[in-house]
């Protein structure tokens, strides 16, 4: 190799990292559109708790995926493929890589951002009632073991990619995992205990934030193209036949216009159902619709003719309305964000009409049924395998009576009793704990001159509610 | 306690529940009425107006609290009577939900600023 080949060589190289980091941070930008998102939809007592969920989640799964989650996939990748895996190899590569290959954490971390916008889809569900610590543990068995598996399945060369299943960017390896893992859950931890009445009628529970929730939608959306067009995510190649040439660039821009196309017809899809079911477009299921029409065509952004991008876009925003309704009404399962519709159905219909509008197919190079299979296929085992083993996971909790917070806790909200957190205070100014019976406590804690023991003196039998004080004795805060 | 006096020499508390949207036209008819000073809650109350829909995702649910702000009004010199005729001039759309206006006696006043007390404080 000449000192020219191998400059260009390490051009193309370092390039295509750039554009992998770039979209990377896109992708990890989604959870601040995931956060308010949901922020919007819970009540205004919940708000806290829903934020925190979404901080642990990052946190605490981002790390399991480093350490366990990312080699699980190359490993169950290995077997199911029939090739065999070498399972010390597969976390030596990743703790210790080899001199010279740059891009394995880099590469990771492409594969987490992916990995943690599955998991932060489950909290949605389950927001307003489920304690934290069965939470976190469901993320750390997610990150570690269930999203791992899957993508071991598929990205990382499994029997299902074997198989010819087609899901480009993750509509199904991510979104539908995401959306039936949430579904399961709030399934079985039950709904919020407002949710129904006792004849089986449902209150409408609305969240506090509508702007919330569409600047969520938003911030979705644009980190979305990084979802996508960056899955396309090598830019170039180089070889000394050929010299520099487009790799995934190639098709990137198929990419971005089926992207963008099915983006608009999910929100034209959902507006046009809520029209036509109750007189007038509504503003969340317009916000959802967008989220559903990008869930549709990302298994198949890559692959199919764009025509195809407005029929799934339109389906799968029009689908919103009717499989929310049968979830709550039918199943009467709370699904809070209706992240099932938006995730899970959306995006399985995404992939089992990729026969139908596969470029493959009007180019005549596969025909519909062999492209059909596998779809089919891919889509059972994955949604089989999310919803065994998050039943498994929630009802281990539920059994254990730690799936959901307790009556009172739920009544009251789970940012005051659960975080201690007051998300829209009041009133500000100095923080003094003031009795029920008038007395005033300025100290902090320790009775003031002449007071009786605060077992007296409170209405709930000693404990100060809310938020204890900052006002010292002698007057400082 | 001379009989001239408005209000039987005493101080009165007009309370007022308005449409939100007809807040400033009762602002001016109050201000014309030569008693300016007020106070003004955002409430949400239940009275002859019918039911509206609200919709989430979709979805009805009956809103039957409407949005309406209440204005307190302290008079003495003013007679409460003006006050009420000029917040009903103001608020009047003639459409159920127009709100209503009570009056009440108040005991004692004191301002703040200036240590006044009684009549003079308001």
């Amino acid at each position: 190799m000449t000192p020219l080949q191998s400059d260009l060589a390490t051009v193309v190289e370092g390039v295509n990292m750039v554009w992998v980091l770039t979209v990377t941070f896109l992708i990890f930008f989604m959870h601040a559109g995931f956060a308010m998102l949901e922020a919007g939809q819970v009540r205004s007592k919940n708000v806290a708790n829903q934020l925190t969920k979404n901080l642990l989640t990052w946190s605490v799964g981002v790390t399991v995926y480093f350490l366990l989650g990312a080699a699980v996939s190359t490993i169950v990748g290995g077997f199911t493929g029939g090739g065999g895996a070498d399972v010390l190899g597969a976390f030596t590569d990743l703790y210790m890589p080899a001199e010279g290959a740059a891009g394995t954490w880099v590469n990771w971390l492409f594969g987490a951002v992916f990995a943690m916008t599955a998991a932060t889809i489950v909290s949605g569900a389950v927001a307003g009632r489920a304690k934290l610590r069965a939470y976190i543990t469901y993320t750390v068995l997610l990150a570690g073991v269930i999203y791992p598996v899957v993508v071991g399945f598929t990205w990382a060369g499994g029997f299902l990619s074997t198989l010819g299943f087609h899901d480009f960017a993750g509509g199904v390896i991510v979104h539908a995992m995401g959306g039936i893992a949430g579904l399961t859950a709030a399934w079985i931890i039950g709904p919020r205990m407002d949710r129904y009445n006792d004849d089986g009628s449902v209150n409408v529970i609305p969240g506090h934030s509508m702007a919330f929730a569409v600047l969520g939608t938003l911030i979705l959306a644009f980190g979305w193209y990084g979802f996508n067009v960056g899955t396309a995510a090598s830019p170039l190649a180089y070889s000394e036949a050929d010299g520099v040439t487009l790799a995934s660039f190639a098709y990137v821009g198929r990419v971005a216009l089926v992207t963008t196309l099915g983006m608009a017809a999910g929100a034209m899809g959902a507006g046009g159902l809520s029209l036509v079911k109750t007189g007038k477009v509504d503003t969340l299921y317009v916000a959802n619709g967008v989220l559903a029409g990008l869930v549709g065509i990302t298994s198949v952004a890559d692959a199919i003719v764009w025509p195809g991008a407005i029929v799934v876009g339109l389906l799968a925003g029009a689908q919103l309305p009717v499989v929310f309704g049968f979830i709550e009404k039918r199943l009467k399962i709370d699904d809070v964000c209706a992240v099932f519709p938006v995730h899970g159905s959306a995006g399985v219909l995404g992939a089992l009409l990729y026969p139908v509008f596969a470029v493959d197919l009007w180019a005549g190079n596969a025909s519909f049924v062999e492209l059909l299979v596998p779809q089919v296929v891919g889509v059972v085992v994955i949604a089989a395998w999310t919803l065994a083993a998050t039943a498994a996971v929630f009802g281990a909790f539920r059994a254990a009576g730690e799936a959901r917070v307790s009556r009172e806790h739920e009544l009251e909200g789970l940012d005051s009793s659960e975080h201690g957190v007051d998300t829209y205070p009041e009133f500000g100014g100095r923080d003094e704990a003031v009795r029920v019976d008038g007395g005033v406590r300025i100290d902090g804690g320790k009775r003031t001159r002449g007071s009786r023991p605060p077992s007296d003196r409170t209405a709930d039998g000693g404990r100060v509610s809310g938020v204890e004080k900052t006002t010292t004795e002698d007057g400082e805060n | 306690m001379s009989e001239e006096l408005p209000n039987d020499g005493g101080i009165k508390m007009v309370i007022a529940i308005v449409r939100p949207d007809k807040l400033s036209d009762v602002k001016r008819s109050l201000a014309e009425a030569g008693a300016p000073s007020l106070t003004v809650t955002n409430v949400s109350g239940r009275g002859s107006q019918p039911a509206k829909k609200g919709q989430w995702r979709g979805e009805e649910y009956t809103v039957d609290l409407h949005q309406k702000v209440k204005i307190e009004c302290v008079v003495s010199d003013i007679p409460a009577e003006d006050v009420v005729e000029a917040i009903a001039d103001g608020a009047h759309t003639g459409e159920p939900g127009d709100g209503k206006v009570f009056v009440t006696s108040v005991d004692s006043a004191l301002q703040i600023r200036t240590g006044k007390t009684g009549r003079d404080a308001v």
